[in-house]
């Protein structure tokens, strides 16, 4: 599902690299933590496999796609194959829970009652129904994250990149997110969970574990 | 209003986009309505000053003078003749009595002045409308004044071929300065555009995050760069309009000229200013969404 072949990754104006010849293959169906402190390139990591960053040298392959030569009007094919949790919620917090939603089904194109249908069962999924028409800005952080969560899940994407799904959660919601990421809700989906947390490790059973050190993969565990 | 929860084409995502920001409506409106105005009363006058001068160089340009002993049938066969040669555009044979009736109905209230006359001392004569861009010169009047029963060419607005040439050039000049305003309009809206796209940046980051295309976040702003478009065109034609009526007041000018006559509202301006404005919506929507659409890395 994904290959890494020697992926470097330098910012314009960095002299440090944030991700130094990584290397990496996750077949489809694996759940991966992706561990280590804070700057360790985690999130850099995710940006490019969803198109938001290119790398400075070496191959990125997502689904057999060559992301790191990817011209910019291929990127929404990508993208709607994937579902992202960002590390911040990114909700539209006027906008209604539904309507959040909804938005990753609509951009590709998705109408009518097969819409309203997919919105209702992802918000089941997750517990939020009752909440549907209430403004995603007035929602608890565990609710919105539920609702980031509900939106990267409704297209029934093959490949889940969660940053930090639980950064700012309590235990309980945490571990209720971590529930949602796992087994039947996400239909056999290659999952990929980066988080500083350690305690979280233990939450998902036969969960392969990437430890990123200063850019670099330091361990596979 | 707002639209059925599954349903969002591009227009209903325009109007619930456009609803969130009414200040920024109102702003782009008004600007707007502002610019089109100043289209506006351009077409106004460049419409007017093309009347007149369609009026002016719509008369004739040279008169054939008929010999006496010519009779009327020849008058119409010359006139015929005439209209065949390639530097005319229109040959008209008018007889004395239509000349003194047209005299008459010139003088207005002094045409008792001709009630006095013992007989009609105007020549039968053929009336020449050059073709445009023909000069009355010397070798054409020659060859008119050589045919027969002509007794004299007489170029009764020897100007006339000088002011066609600077209607030319003034027209000219006129479609430079209207399209110069129409891309000052496309320009406004184009950057009315930029500001709407900015105040919804995180929007469309998540947008295209979450794999919408380039196309699909553009539509919304095209469509609402129209319906201002609209919305001031509206206006503008109401703004022109009240203009033209202060103007058209009757008032006198100096020279006898009357300001009423010079300035007449074309019914068609409010379809010409929608039609401009939609056109201006479209390419400033396109200039103005551009390339701050991204889809790679953040806005
Ligand atoms: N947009 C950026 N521009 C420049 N440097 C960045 C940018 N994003 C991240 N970095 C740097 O790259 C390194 C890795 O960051 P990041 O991937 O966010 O780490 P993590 O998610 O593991 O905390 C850090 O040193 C960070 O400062
Ligand atoms: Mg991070």
């Amino acid at each position: 599902m994904i290959t890494l072949e020697a992926v470097s990754k330098i910012y314009p104006g960095r002299r440090e690299a944030a991700l130094q010849e990584v290397s990496l293959q996750v077949p489809p169906g694996e759940f991966v933590y992706l561990t280590g402190p804070s700057g360790a390139g985690k999130t850099t990591l995710l940006r490019l496999l969803y198109g938001a960053e290119l790398a400075t040298e070496g191959r990125v392959l997502v689904g057999g796609t060559d992301v790191s030569r990817l011209p910019p009007r291929r990127l929404p094919s990508l993208r709607r194959r994937l579902g992202v949790v960002f590390q911040e919620f990114r909700l539209l917090p006027k906008q209604s829970v539904f309507e959040n939603v909804a938005l990753s089904l609509r951009v590709a194109g998705l109408r009518g009652t097969p819409l309203l249908q997919r919105v209702e069962e992802v918000l089941e999924q997750v517990k939020l129904s009752d909440l549907a028409q209430a403004a995603a800005g007035t929602l608890s952080g565990g609710e919105q994250q539920r609702v980031a969560l509900a939106r990267a899940l409704a297209p029934g994407p093959a490949l889940i990149l969660a940053d930090e799904p639980t950064g700012n959660l309590d235990p309980d919601n945490a571990l209720m997110i971590m529930r949602l990421l796992v087994g039947d809700y996400v239909g056999g989906a290659t999952v990929v969970v980066a988080t500083h947390d350690p305690t979280l490790l233990s939450l998902v059973r036969g969960a392969r574990v990437i430890h990123l050190q200063q850019g670099r993969l330091e361990q596979v565990a | 209003m707002s639209a059925p929860a599954s349903k969002r084409g591009p227009l209903s995502r325009a109007l619930m986009q456009m609803r969130e920001d009414l200040w920024l409506q109102g702003v782009a409106i008004s600007t707007l309505t502002v610019a089109l105005a100043i289209m506006g009363v351009y077409l106004v006058v460049a419409f007017n000053l093309h009347q007149s001068l369609a009026h002016m160089l719509g008369g004739p340009s040279l008169t054939l003078v008929l010999a006496a002993q010519a009779s009327p049938q020849r008058g119409q066969e010359l006139a015929a003749e005439l209209s065949r040669v390639p530097q005319v555009k229109q040959a008209r044979y008018v007889d004395r009595a239509e000349a003194l009736e047209r005299f008459r109905r010139q003088l207005g209230p002094h045409r008792r002045l001709l009630d006095d006359l013992q007989e009609n001392p105007l020549p039968d004569t053929v009336e020449v409308v050059l073709a445009p861009g023909i000069a009355p010169g010397q070798e054409l009047m020659a060859q008119l004044q050589s045919r027969l029963d002509v007794a004299e060419v007489v170029a009764s607005r020897p100007w006339l071929h000088r002011l066609e040439q600077a209607a030319n050039t003034a027209g000219d000049l006129a479609l430079a300065l209207g399209i110069l305003l129409f891309l000052g309009v496309v320009l406004m809206v184009s950057n009315t555009v930029r500001l709407a796209v900015h105040a919804r940046r995180d929007h469309l980051e998540l947008m295209a995050l979450v794999g919408a295309t380039r196309g699909y976040m553009r539509r919304p702003f095209l469509v609402e760069a129209v319906l201002q478009g609209l919305a001031a065109a509206a206006l503008a034609s109401l703004v022109v309009w009240a203009l033209s009526l202060v103007l058209s007041a009757p008032s006198k000018l100096p020279l006898g000229l009357q300001l009423q006559q010079l300035v007449t509202y074309p019914r068609l301006l409010p379809l010409v200013l929608a039609g401009l404005a939609v056109l201006a919506g479209l390419m400033g929507g396109f200039l103005g969404v551009g390339r701050t659409l991204r889809l790679r890395g953040s806005v």
